[in-house]
């Protein structure tokens, strides 16, 4: 009896230690290009070629500093905080019509729902750049080019195509905490609004993460959209940079991350803590 | 319950069965309503809803006189009028006149749409008379709105957006691939319609063939592999960071979600220029005494298919974990202690129990993560444009179908040639994946785990 | 005043030319349009925008200029503001109002704006300027549209390769053993084949960590020229004939080999874009010795010694700029015996020009003036270390300058297409290039361009894979 307990701990423990290696592993190689982009921000020379292979030859803070006073002519403070406006709009937004949408899709069923369901996924197969031309030009028909509000109309208009991957995880809350609600009373928007939304955490964590890192980092559409440079996103402006500013371009890039990493570290503990267990006996 | 939700039995025939129904059973008041909206809601007493149909009847009306008439004309001329900008003189857009033309379009069918409501409104409340009922209140309409009918209300936004904003495009683009719009006619020249005819180019082209079916093997091949490493990898990850063993499970995860961070674009110019010659990667190897390997230039082959593999991977692994961790955590615990106290082993409660919640919950996500590789348009862009390879015609062997397009449309114009090929991959891409989705169990057994 | 005075001659001229273009009769100065009336009065309170370049707004050479123009022209209630963007497709933004009024670019940028006449013909020999630049550069920016000779631009700045070396890396005894024909500038920035022979040595001397000369084969721009020098062009009919493609026209294979070779000297690097930028620092360090690159670039190779340890004024006297050394007539950089020719170059003139969407074109064509006189182009040339079009300004800088003016004159800098199907010419020509630099480094049986045929057909090749990328689909 002792015999097995003891195989079993140690059973236990190599597993253990594995688990952490694989760990560490997995942390190098996801940490590394980061590392590396963030060496090159604190890189003295500013071009990315007097490196010694990963590092830089000499070390200062000079590019962090140039990014957030020198602002003549790439005005980042001015990016940073548009791009903050749009996103975190784009977020709220997005997020809020993805979840309704996924909701409907999950708990109803009502006509034309599988053929919309089949739809939205045919929608995504067509090439983007393809409607680009199309976007362009309602745009200027809505007279929203060089405006933010257009670019955070788009943003969140098609976010609902993405509900997909939320009514994946509606379906998995057990329908019976509804049925239970519904005895009491309440009403469907009610049980949306106070049961499943609360129920949804990770998800909703998830949602905003997402809406909110696609409309953060992207170019094509900003740069579609955004003529004029003090309307500019950061993306438009770090790809605006010349290679000879690589590390202020590097510096800019790591500074894009903070808001990302401050809201994942703020939202973590609703996606760890599991929520439903203990929410329903059956 | 299902049922319930979805209202009354009337509310579920197929319209054309209910067309029918109302054309035999149906009096006058429908009838009128057809035309004049709201009719049937002022005879049964429904002041505001009909009010509101009205309404909604004028703003049609006034819309198609001042603006929609001739925005349905210039849909089929494309303009008339060439513009000269030398002289100022503004002449006909043809593609802003497509674009208002098919909003009329989408404005007519919207109209159609209404009037339909406006008469079914006026059956049921036929119907409800008949039975000796009250016609519904307003107040009950609105109660409804928020209960019974809650899709109606909350998919309203979502619908009009993506409509707008998605499809309208879509159909922009698809309708673009009929007529002759690239090249040199670009406005201020007038576009016309011509039919087929870039159909029929297409399939007239030799050269095309054998680079289409090359890169169409590649691409499959691709969006097989790069989902399956995401797929696996994203939880992989996630149940790695969920064994019980791992502390500081915030602390690990944050090293992928930096990933995840950093904006795509900076990360894959970061990475062409590691696996460059002069990059870091190969700074080490020569320091190593290796010659230096070319990953991603003209031979690279395979090499750069590999890194473009790799670098999607670590671009998409990690939002997939966040993903798979939010799954795993709403997973019900009570079936797995159950499975604990009856002996099963770790593997088995993950064969059994873990892998078919996990499947059915991320086959949504798989199918679309499938798609945004079979359509990944950065990865291949940022590591390997520019580069035409000997046996591919203007593509280079690392291309995806979406990059040739580029290269064939876009960077050459060519908008309405570029409109009809993305029209034929885009049939064939969505057959194979709407067959996939409608075969899976999460779109056939919706419910299995409510 | 006086200019005022010359946008009504202007006028009345050109409204005399009108009936005579519409009759199809070509006429350079025609302007196809009656818009430059030269009446400023009636665009009192007229603020145009201007997009500028963007080295020249980082420069504060825009600046400069839009402050001195609305000083100048304060009395007309006139003005010009920064059109605050990087970069404008006119085609798309003109029409809807967000294009800038007048652009500043490379004439392959600007001139297919022509064709559709998304930009304006100007009344070019009413302009004081008209004399002061060469008929080369004009060339650039002239243009058929419906029969009719346009002309789009006025020409500011002359681009072309040039060839950029460290003078503290010559050797010791270079009057010696390299300047053969002792002509006091050593022979390896002279000739090819001595550069070759240099880069060779200079390569084994160091095991493989210095070089002679650099550069990277994926800038087509930068090195098309060596097929320019055996016979080799672009368009036919003068670079306005899409359909005649002659990258393999003439000799030019032997081009190709020689580019081989000269790859063979440098390491497999030169397929990497990002050499361009590694040139400047390790030009800077002695790591080359020479690089390909254009004029504009100038101050970032100043830059680059400055920070290896020299003064503004060593760097200066440091920096050797010279034309493409000349290549051989064998086609054979390790056989001079058949003598030399001079290499040409493909080139572009950078210049301003009006949008036709512009409400003030009067204002418009008053500030390209302004922008193209004697002291704006000259603080533009000064700051930016490049190579003004105008020859009174080149005449004055001297150095590069006059070498590429020199150039420019002797018609060895052929100036790059101005039609828009010059966008299909790079991907092709890259790619080739860069297959081309890689063959050297290859094992020995997978070598694909051992010997002139291979590469004649390599090149007639490209030239089919340009043309069907400007018509299979037209």
């Amino acid at each position: 009896m002792k015999k097995i307990s003891l195989k079993a701990s140690t059973a236990k423990i190599a597993d253990t230690v594995a688990t952490y290696l694989i760990i560490a592993l997995i942390s190098f190689i996801f940490f590394v290009p980061c590392i590396w982009i963030v060496l090159a921000s604190f890189s003295k020379s500013g071009s990315i070629y007097s490196f010694d292979g990963f590092f830089p030859s000499a070390y200062s803070f000079g590019s962090f500093i140039k990014l957030f006073t020198d602002t003549g002519t790439y005005d980042y403070p001015l990016w940073f905080g548009n791009t903050f406006k749009i996103a975190a709009c784009a977020a709220v937004l997005g997020t809020f019509l993805t979840l309704l949408t996924a909701y409907c899709m999950s708990r109803y069923r009502f006509k034309g729902r599988k053929a919309m369901m089949k739809a939205t996924l045919v929608l995504g197969m067509f090439p983007s750049f393809m409607s680009m031309t199309a976007v362009y030009l309602l745009m200027t028909q809505l007279n929203a080019v060089n405006t933010h509000w257009g670019l955070i109309f788009i943003y969140s208009a098609g976010a609902p195509l993405g509900y997909m991957v939320y009514k994946g995880f509606f379906d998995t809350i057990p329908i019976s905490i509804d049925e239970a609600a519904k005895l009491d009373g309440a009403t469907n928007f009610q049980i949306f609004l106070r049961i499943t939304l609360p129920l949804s955490k990770p998800m909703i964590v998830y949602a905003i993460l997402m809406s909110f890192a696609s409309p953060w980092s992207d170019y094509l559409l900003s740069s579609l959209l955004l003529k004029d440079k003090s309307l500019w996103t950061v993306a438009q402006g770090l790809m605006y940079m010349p290679d000879t500013e690589f590390s202020r371009y590097a510096a800019g890039s790591v500074f894009i991350a903070v808001p990302i990493m401050a809201l994942y570290i703020c939202l973590i503990k609703y996606m760890v803590n599991g929520m439903t267990s203990g929410a329903v006996k059956d | 319950m299902k049922l319930d939700m979805a209202g009354t039995g009337a509310q579920r025939k197929k319209p054309f069965a209910l067309l029918r129904e109302i054309c035999a059973e149906g009096d006058w008041k429908c009838l009128l309503s057809a035309f004049i909206w709201g009719a049937g809601c002022f005879c049964y007493r429904q002041w505001i809803k009909g009010a509101i149909y009205l309404l909604l009847e004028a703003a049609f009306i006034l819309f198609f006189v001042f603006f929609g008439g001739e925005a349905l004309v210039g849909f089929f001329t494309l303009g008339v009028q060439e513009a000269n900008p030398w002289f100022g003189i503004e002449g006909d857009n043809s593609i802003t006149m497509l674009i208002w033309g098919i909003f009329a379009i989408i404005m007519i069918v919207v109209a159609v749409m209404v009037a339909w409501a406006s008469v079914k409104s006026t059956y049921y409340a036929q119907c409800r008379v008949k039975k000796g009922e009250k016609p519904e209140t307003f107040r009950q309409t609105l109660a409804n709105l928020l209960d019974k009918n809650f899709y109606k209300t909350a998919l309203f936004l979502p619908v009009i957006s993506v409509c707008v904003f998605n499809i309208l495009p879509i159909v922009f683009m698809i309708l673009i691939a009929f007529t002759n719009y690239g090249g040199d006619i670009v406005p201020p020249k007038l576009v016309d319609w011509i039919g087929l005819a870039n159909f029929v180019k297409l399939f007239n082209l030799s050269e095309f063939s054998s680079t289409l079916f090359k890169i169409l093997e590649w691409n499959v091949m691709w969006a097989v592999m790069a989902t399956a490493l995401t797929y696996f990898g994203g939880l992989g990850l996630a149940l790695l960071y969920n064994k019980k063993c791992v502390k500081a499970r915030g602390f690990f995860r944050i090293f992928p979600v930096l990933a995840y961070a950093l904006p795509g674009f900076i990360t894959m110019l970061g990475f062409k220029f590691m696996f460059s010659y002069g990059g870091p990667i190969n700074y080490y190897i020569t320091e190593a005494g290796g010659s230096a390997v070319g990953f991603l230039d003209i031979d690279a082959g395979w090499n750069a298919r590999l890194v473009g593999l790799f670098v999607s991977g670590w671009m998409s692994i990690p939002s997939f974990m966040l993903y798979c961790s939010g799954i795993l955590s709403n997973m019900n615990q009570d079936i797995h202690e159950a499975a604990i106290i009856d002996g099963a082993s770790a593997f088995k409660r993950f064969i059994y129990l873990t892998l078919p919640f996990v499947i059915f919950a991320t086959t949504p996500i798989l199918i679309s993560s499938f798609i945004g590789n079979f359509n990944n348009f950065g990865v291949f862009f940022f590591l390997r444009g520019g580069l035409y390879v000997d046996g591919y015609f203007l593509a280079s062997d690392t291309d995806l179908l979406i990059n040739w397009l580029y290269n064939l449309s876009i960077s050459n114009n060519y908008y309405a040639i570029g409109a009809a090929i993305s029209l034929v991959i885009f049939l064939f891409t969505s057959t194979v994946s709407l067959v996939v989705y409608i075969l899976s169990p999460s779109y056939r057994k919706e419910e299995t785990y409510q | 005043m006086k200019k005022r005075l010359s946008v009504l001659c202007f006028s009345l001229a050109a409204l005399m030319v009108l009936p005579l273009s519409a009759c199809g009769e070509s006429n350079s100065s025609g302007t196809g349009n009656n818009r430059f009336t030269g009446d400023l009065e009636s665009e009192r309170g007229a603020v145009i925008k201007v997009m500028d370049n963007g080295t020249a707004i980082e420069k504060g050479i825009t600046e400069d200029l839009l402050a001195a123009f609305n000083e100048e022209y304060a009395e007309y209630g006139i003005s010009a503001v920064d059109a605050n963007m990087d970069s404008t497709d006119l085609a798309q933004d003109g029409p809807y109002g967000y294009g800038p009024d007048v652009l500043f670019g490379a004439n392959d940028a600007l001139m297919p704006y022509a064709a559709d006449k998304h930009i304006l013909p100007l009344p070019i020999d009413q302009l004081d300027c008209y004399d002061d630049i060469d008929a080369n550069a004009w060339a650039a920016y002239e243009q058929s549209v419906d029969g009719v000779e346009y002309t789009f631009g006025i020409p500011v700045l002359v681009q072309a390769p040039v060839l950029y070396y460290n003078k503290s890396v010559l050797p010791e005894n270079w009057q010696n053993e390299w300047d053969d024909d002792k002509d006091g500038t050593p022979d390896m920035v002279q000739y090819m084949n001595d550069l070759y022979a240099f880069s060779v040595q200079r390569k084994e001397s160091s095991g493989g960590k210095q070089f002679g000369v650099m550069a990277s084969y994926v800038g087509a721009y930068n090195i098309v020229g060596f097929l320019y020098t055996y016979g080799g062009y672009t368009f036919g009919a003068n670079n306005t004939d899409p359909s005649d493609i002659g990258h393999s026209a003439g000799n030019a294979e032997k081009g190709a080999y020689t580019l081989r070779q000269l790859a063979s000297a440098m390491d497999e690097r030169c397929v990497d874009e990002s050499l361009g930028l590694v040139a400047y620092d390790n030009l800077g360090d002695g790591t080359f010795f020479a690089t390909i690159s254009t004029p504009d670039v100038y101050s970032l190779f100043i830059d680059s010694l400055v920070d290896h340890g020299m003064s503004q004024q060593e760097a200066e006297a440091n920096l050797g700029v010279a034309s493409i050394p000349a290549l051989p007539v064998s086609g054979d950089l390790t056989d001079a015996s058949q003598g030399y020719l001079e290499s040409k170059t493909m080139g572009g003139i950078n210049g301003w020009a009006i949008s036709s969407y512009t409400k003030y074109p009067n204002t418009c064509l008053a500030f390209i003036e302004f922008a193209s006189n004697y002291e704006m182009v000259k603080n533009r040339c000064e700051i930016l270390g490049s190579v003004s079009a105008r020859t009174d300004v080149a005449a004055d800088t001297g150095g590069l300058s006059m070498i590429v003016n020199e150039n420019l004159e002797r018609g060895n800098i052929i100036i790059q297409p101005s039609i828009k199907a010059v966008e299909q010419i790079w991907t092709p020509l890259s790619s080739l290039f860069t297959d081309i630099a890689k063959d050297p480094y290859r094992g020995a049986s997978e070598q694909k361009y051992t010997t002139l045929p291979k590469l004649k057909s390599a090149l007639e090749n490209c030239d089919q894979q340009i043309y069907n990328a400007i018509f299979t689909l037209s």
